[in-house]
């Protein structure tokens, strides 16, 4: 047994290198401009909630023992090194791709961002303007001391800080003496720093610099309510844009006469959101779940983004915030690049973009008629975004208008915000139909969004079940029960997405509609367990997290070793977006041992180290990085030929088999389970995205060999389904379809 | 909203002594049926009334609390309550305070309660396992077998010969019961083991007299308890049933009964409460098995909760109703062997008990139940002649007040105890307890059923069976008995004068042998 160093790569830092592939994204020239610009919006996007959760997390660990070691016994205080060391190397390259690449390509397209130093004279005028009427009024400078800062720091939210220094002259004597006891003046020289802790310094209440220790600094928040990209009159024809934040920095120093402006940044802070809710206020969850959105905003802060020249400020920020160098990241372009995606969106410049792939509705299922017979009649898959998410919407509608319908449950961890399937659920709700919406509060970053339209379904009368003590319920899941002819009949629709149409645009996802007997029944019991109907019961076909979920993949892994012979190697292929799971990394290497073959497929961090001779040669671990994110968790089990392939919610992650309820399910139908086999298959022939893991951690991609067409394994997805439309609309028609009752 | 009437949905919830249990079945036209809806939560009721006798106010909270939920589920089949059946057993049934829990538990959820018995609950363990073997090979079906449930606040045993009952009962020994017991006493797992035998061992003796327990070849165990076990080491045969053996069983709940409560809770995924029982139960189990000679045991993956639904589909028409019912008869007429019966009289007043109920029937006014009772009174009438000739009639009473008879109710056995005592020349009176406090309807019935026993009996006064057939004319007013062939009715003739006289006075009919 090799040691456990070896065994596992750390999460952490493979996570960062799923950010580094998709940095490779923007960095990629293949990669349409604007695209690449959208990559590096995203790059930091991920770091963001990289450091709000996952090293926040560390450095709790850190604080309450720092002896602590991850499954590759890797201290934390070396993890937090090591994690640092390397995002800074990224973040320079993202950096370097910005102002030496995509920014220069963009202005080569037309497209211009003049910083403050660039301004010409009639921008100047304009910006002027702008700021006194648009973004002044908005503005509120705290004048701070070092011990004030904390607090007022809103997580994420983009601030200015400038070091001030007074340009009116008061003699010493009554006068000054004065306007120090008023406070009028700042900051006494008697008591040092805390003299004006917090205290708010505006346009009119002039105050000037005392005599104390600190120069005084003020922080202005950059209003989140304005576009933050303000593009510039121009009679060129050409686009140019400046940033707010530039604007404001130009123009600060406005807000404080009497002053002159020594140095000034922007920084950004990114705080702890890894706290957890109070999982014992079962009276009043969703209020303790409001406080902790409201404390996720003055939380510990872990990471300082800043940008400009002011070693003072930024020693100021440092200390008052306790952040070490390792945890301020000074970058030398705009900063936030997160908030540029406006920017990516720009109307017109389509050449700049991906082109547009349409989302087909799937060929053969009817289109004009309600969808009941033909999922009595057979299972069907939905692979979007390839297939549009249209057909789900139009089963939840479907369902909601349909009389003979009586009852639809449903989970939901994150929809969108205007979501037609909270309407339909509402609908359906007031028709008198029996409605039960699962409610996952706890999804992180989304729990604001969710109390809101939580409270919007209990009102008409929707059974609403905000999740369940400690668990967050992650399976999604969709029963139907409709009152036939021939008796009950009841539809699922199982997925490894979210009931969220706006993110089935470019989440890859998986779904499938059946009315089999057996799931049915057992989605009924699933439903009563999660809605508290229920104590735990068996199922038979869906298999349920925390409950068996781990132990059933070990069995399958472990059935894979038993049904292996060295004539017909047993093989696993499963696809997700993190394997992190030490138990089945083990159960993997084991079979990996009994001579089975392993073909991974892991969007995101991966703990399993392949290519290590007697541990794990046979295991392969390919990564693919395109438009869409991939998304969908297939794992396939070849039985001894009498293939095994289920789809599933759940990652490989101890997260998600030991503290989410999460699914996964068995695709019964043969010709479904074939056509997802063969998907999964063709991954490992991508040689446009694809990253595939060395045994020292790093991530080579790989090109087309000699010879060999390129493969991009998103793009053949989408030219196939596209080419099936085609080729069906093109089928003459051989009956009219004729409307009569 | 449009309703095919070809489509069905039947709830039962019941409330036992470990949980709360809910099941929704479809039914289909041809009877057949199908579980679409199930639940369960654990609620330790049968320790409240095993340890203090009554429900407390907490546990009747949270009874209120699961019955709720159990509501939100009927509504999402949209069942209308006239196909829900809510049944309590033990733990209420025993409970002092039933009658006020019983109040608030239709008062706040609107169900009403039906508390069923023992033997009841014997009798629906009957059709469930019936059920379940319906397609077993015949060598099992037809076996020697005991049926045990172990349940949480009685136990029910019954006992077949080759596939036909020869006797059921209902003990008051639950888990919970031995568990409270081993507790107040402060007991150990030994001591536990040690209490349980002896309680097996002296109940077993008795069981041996009605059939020899070593000839049984397999015992039948319903119950959670038994279903987890056959989930770990049993042989699924079907859907409906497994099949352990018997050594496997014994392997596993030795080394069950070694586990402690925690264990017992995150290996089984099971409730504290259940894990509680847990060892008891098996033990219980063990214990019978070892006093048989059955080397398997059958579990049924079916419950009370199904069997309340095969009851409901079984109409009183329904062929499997008749063998039913032949059941509770071969359980009755084992009964009378227990008391040396004269077989010849007491089939004899039977059949004509039943010929004239048959006559009469559209004057009866009663069901084909109450001509199930008739049947038995009759067969039974004189089981306490075996106590003592004179007053034999109390003494008919006494025994069947206090005898199981498979499929019977309490309310049965009542009913049957009372007519069996109106079968000489007494008739009721105030000063009858027994009688008084029977309900209207049910005294109605022991007073029709009674009229026609006596009449029976009096045909056969000399217990020789010597007018062996009977012409029954009605006119309008009165009731012609006509001998067949000839025979001397002296005797006869002056039995019913002394014994026509209920019948005259309950139905306004004067009775005339010719």
């Amino acid at each position: 047994m090799k040691e456990d160093s070896d065994k596992y790569f750390n999460r952490e830092l493979s996570w960062v290198e799923f950010n580094a592939r998709v940095l490779e994204e923007a960095r990629n020239k293949d990669v349409p401009l604007l695209e690449r610009l959208r990559f590096l919006t995203i790059v930091s996007s991920n770091f963001d909630e990289f450091f709000m959760v996952r090293v926040a997390s560390l450095k709790a660990q850190f604080c309450q023992n720092p002896e602590c070691r991850d499954d590759a016994g890797i201290p934390v205080r070396e993890q937090l090194d090591r994690i640092s060391r390397r995002v800074h190397e990224l973040v320079n390259k993202q950096y370097d791709a910005l102002l030496g690449d995509i920014l220069p390509a963009l202005s080569a397209e037309g497209i211009h961002y003049i910083s403050p130093a660039g301004y010409t004279p009639s921008q100047l005028r304009f910006l002027d303007g702008f700021f006194m009427t648009d973004v002044f009024p908005l503005l509120t400078p705290l004048r701070t001391s070092m011990d004030g800062i904390l607090p007022s720091i809103g997580n994420l939210r983009l601030h200015a800080a400038f070091l001030l220094k007074s340009n009116i002259e008061v003699p010493t004597g009554p006068l000054a003496d004065f306007l120090l006891k008023t406070g009028a003046l700042g900051s006494s020289g008697n008591d040092g720093q805390s003299g004006s802790a917090g205290k708010q310094v505006n346009g009119e209440n002039r105050g000037s610099e005392g005599e104390g220790d600190h120069p005084p600094l003020a922080i202005v928040q950059i209003p989140a309510s304005i576009a933050r990209i303000v593009w510039l009159p121009d009679d060129t024809g050409t686009h140019c844009f400046t940033l707010l934040d530039d604007v404001v920095c130009a123009f600060g120093k406005r807000l404080f006469p009497g002053f002159n402006v020594e140095e000034n940044i922007l920084f950004k802070v990114a705080r702890d959101a890894d706290f957890a809710v109070d999982e014992d206020r079962d009276e009043d969850f969703i209020a303790a779940m409001q406080e902790v959105l409201v404390s996720r905003l003055s939380s510990v802060p872990v990471r300082l983004i800043c940008t400009g020249e002011s070693p003072k400020i930024l020693s100021y920020l440092k200390e008052a915030m306790y952040l070490q160098e390792l945890d301020v990241y000074p970058v030398p372009g705009p900063i936030d690049l997160s908030t540029l995606v406006d920017l990516a969106n720009i109307e017109g410049f389509d050449h700049l973009r991906n082109p547009l792939w349409k989302n087909y509705w799937p060929v053969g299922l009817p289109s004009d008629t309600p969808l009941w017979d033909e999922f009595k009649r057979t299972d069907v898959l939905l692979h979007v975004p390839y297939n549009s998410y249209e057909p789900v919407l139009r089963f939840i509608n479907d369902a909601s208008d349909d009389p003979d319908v009586i009852a639809i449950k449903m989970t939901l961890y994150r929809t969108s915000g205007d979501s037609p399937i909270i309407k339909a659920l509402e609908r359906a709700a007031r028709a008198g139909k029996h409605v039960t919406a699962f409610v996952e509060l706890k999804a992180r970053f989304d729990e604001a969004r969710n109390i809101s339209w939580a409270h919007r379904l209990e009102e008409v009368g929707v059974i609403v079940v905000y999740g369940i003590a400690r668990l967050k319920v992650h399976a999604k899941i969709l029963l139907v029960v409709r009152r036939e002819t021939d008796g009950i009949r009841r539809y699922v629709h199982l997925s490894t997405g979210n009931y969220n149409d706006r993110t089935a645009r470019f989440y890859v996802d998986m779904s499938l509609f059946t009315s089999n007997q057996d799931i049915a029944n057992d989605a009924t019991l699933f439903f009563n367990m999660i809605s508290g109907y229920s104590a735990i019961m068996n199922t038979k076909r869906l298999v349920m997290a925390p409950i068996d979920l781990k132990n059933r993949l070990i069995s399958l892994i472990d059935r894979e070793i038993e049904r292996t012979v060295p004539e017909r190697p047993g093989q696993i292929i499963a696809k997700m977006n993190s394997l992190g799971d030490p138990e089945i990394i083990d159960a993997l290497y084991r079979a990996n041992r009994a001579g089975v073959r392993i073909l991974l497929n892991v969007r995101g961090l991966c703990m399993l180290v392949p290519g290590v001779a007697g541990m794990s040669e046979n295991i392969t671990v390919v990564s693919v990085i395109d438009r869409y994110l991939e998304h969908t968790r297939i794992f396939s089990f070849e039985n001894g030929g009498a293939d095994e392939l289920f789809l599933s919610s759940a990652d490989w992650m101890p997260r998600n088999l030991d503290r989410r309820i999460e699914l996964m399910f068995p695709v019964l139908q043969e010709n479904i389970r074939k056509e997802i086999k063969e998907i999964l298959l063709l991954y490992f022939s991508d040689n446009m995205k694809a990253h595939y893991l060395q045994s020292d951690g790093s991530w080579i991609r790989r090109h087309p060999v000699k010879g060999e067409k390129p493969l991009r394994i998103q793009e053949l997805f989408h030219e196939a389904e596209k080419k099936r439309w085609e080729l069906f609309e093109q089928e003459p028609q051989k009956e009219f379809i004729v409307r009569r009752t | 909203m449009n309703e095919p009437n070809r489509l069905r949905l039947e709830a039962v919830i019941e409330i036992g002594a470990t949980g709360i249990r809910l099941l929704v079945v479809e039914v289909s036209e041809d009877g057949t049926w199908s579980v679409i809806d199930r639940s369960e939560r654990a609620l330790a009721l049968g320790r409240d009334v095993f340890t203090t006798g009554a429900i407390s106010r907490d546990s009747l909270l949270q009874c209120l609390a699961i019955l709720n939920r159990n509501r939100e589920i009927l509504a999402s089949w949209a069942i209308a309550d006239e196909h829900v059946t809510v049944v309590a057993t033990s733990a209420i049934r025993e409970a002092r305070n039933r009658d006020s829990i019983l109040d608030r538990l239709a008062v706040k959820t609107g169900f009403r309660v039906k508390v069923i018995d023992g033997i009841e609950e014997n009798r629906l363990m009957y059709l469930v396992v019936d059920y379940a073997l319906r397609d077993a090979p015949s060598k099992m079906s037809k076996a020697n077998s005991i049926i045990l449930d172990v349940g949480g606040g009685s136990t029910e045993i019954m006992l077949l010969q080759k596939g036909k009952m020869v006797a059921a009962h209902s003990f008051r020994m639950g888990t919970v019961i031995i568990e409270q017991q081993i507790k107040a006493m402060m007991g150990s797992s030994k001591d536990m083991r040690r209490f349980l035998a002896e309680y097996i061992r002296t109940t077993a003796e008795n069981l041996n007299n009605e059939l020899r327990l070593d000839r049984v070849t397999q015992l039948v165990a319903i119950g959670n308890d038994a279903r987890l076990v056959a989930r770990s080491v049993g042989t699924q045969m079907t859907d409906l049933y497994a099949v352990i053996k018997r050594e496997d069983f014994i392997a596993f709940v030795e080394r069950i009964t070694g586990y402690s409560i925690e264990e017992s809770v995150q290996h089984f995924r099971i409730s504290y409460s259940e894990a509680e029982s847990l060892a008891p139960g098996l033990l219980a189990y063990q214990f019978f098995l070892e006093m048989t000679g059955a080397d398997i045991v059958v579990v049924p993956y079916l419950s009370i909760r199904e069997g309340m639904i095969i009851s409901q589909l079984s109409g009183p028409e329904n062929l499997a109703r008749e063998e039913f019912n032949d059941q509770i008869i071969a359980s009755a007429v084992n009964l009378g062997k227990r008391y040396h019966l004269d077989e010849a009289h007491s089939g004899y007043v039977t059949r004509i008990a039943l010929k004239l109920y048959d006559e009469l029937e559209s004057e009866l006014g009663l069901d084909r139940h109450a001509r199930l009772l008739l049947q038995i009174a009759s067969i039974l009438h004189d089981v306490g002649s075996f106590i003592r000739s004179s007053d034999h009639h109390i003494h008919s009473q006494y025994i069947l007040g206090h005898s199981d008879i498979f499929g019977l109710n309490r309310d049965d056995m009542n009913i049957l105890s009372n007519v069996v005592r109106y079968h000489r020349s007494e008739v009721p009176s105030p000063t009858h307890l027994g009688y008084i406090s029977l309900p209207r309807s049910d005294r109605t019935m022991v007073l029709k059923l009674a009229s026609l026993l006596r009449i029976a009996d009096a045909l056969d006064r000399g217990h020789s069976q010597h007018i062996n057939d009977f012409d029954i004319e009605l006119t309008r007013d009165t009731l012609i008995l006509r001998a067949k062939g000839t025979h001397d009715v002296t005797l006869e003739r002056l039995a019913l004068d002394e014994k026509a006289d209920l019948f005259e006075e309950v139905f306004g009919y004067k009775l005339i042998m010719v």
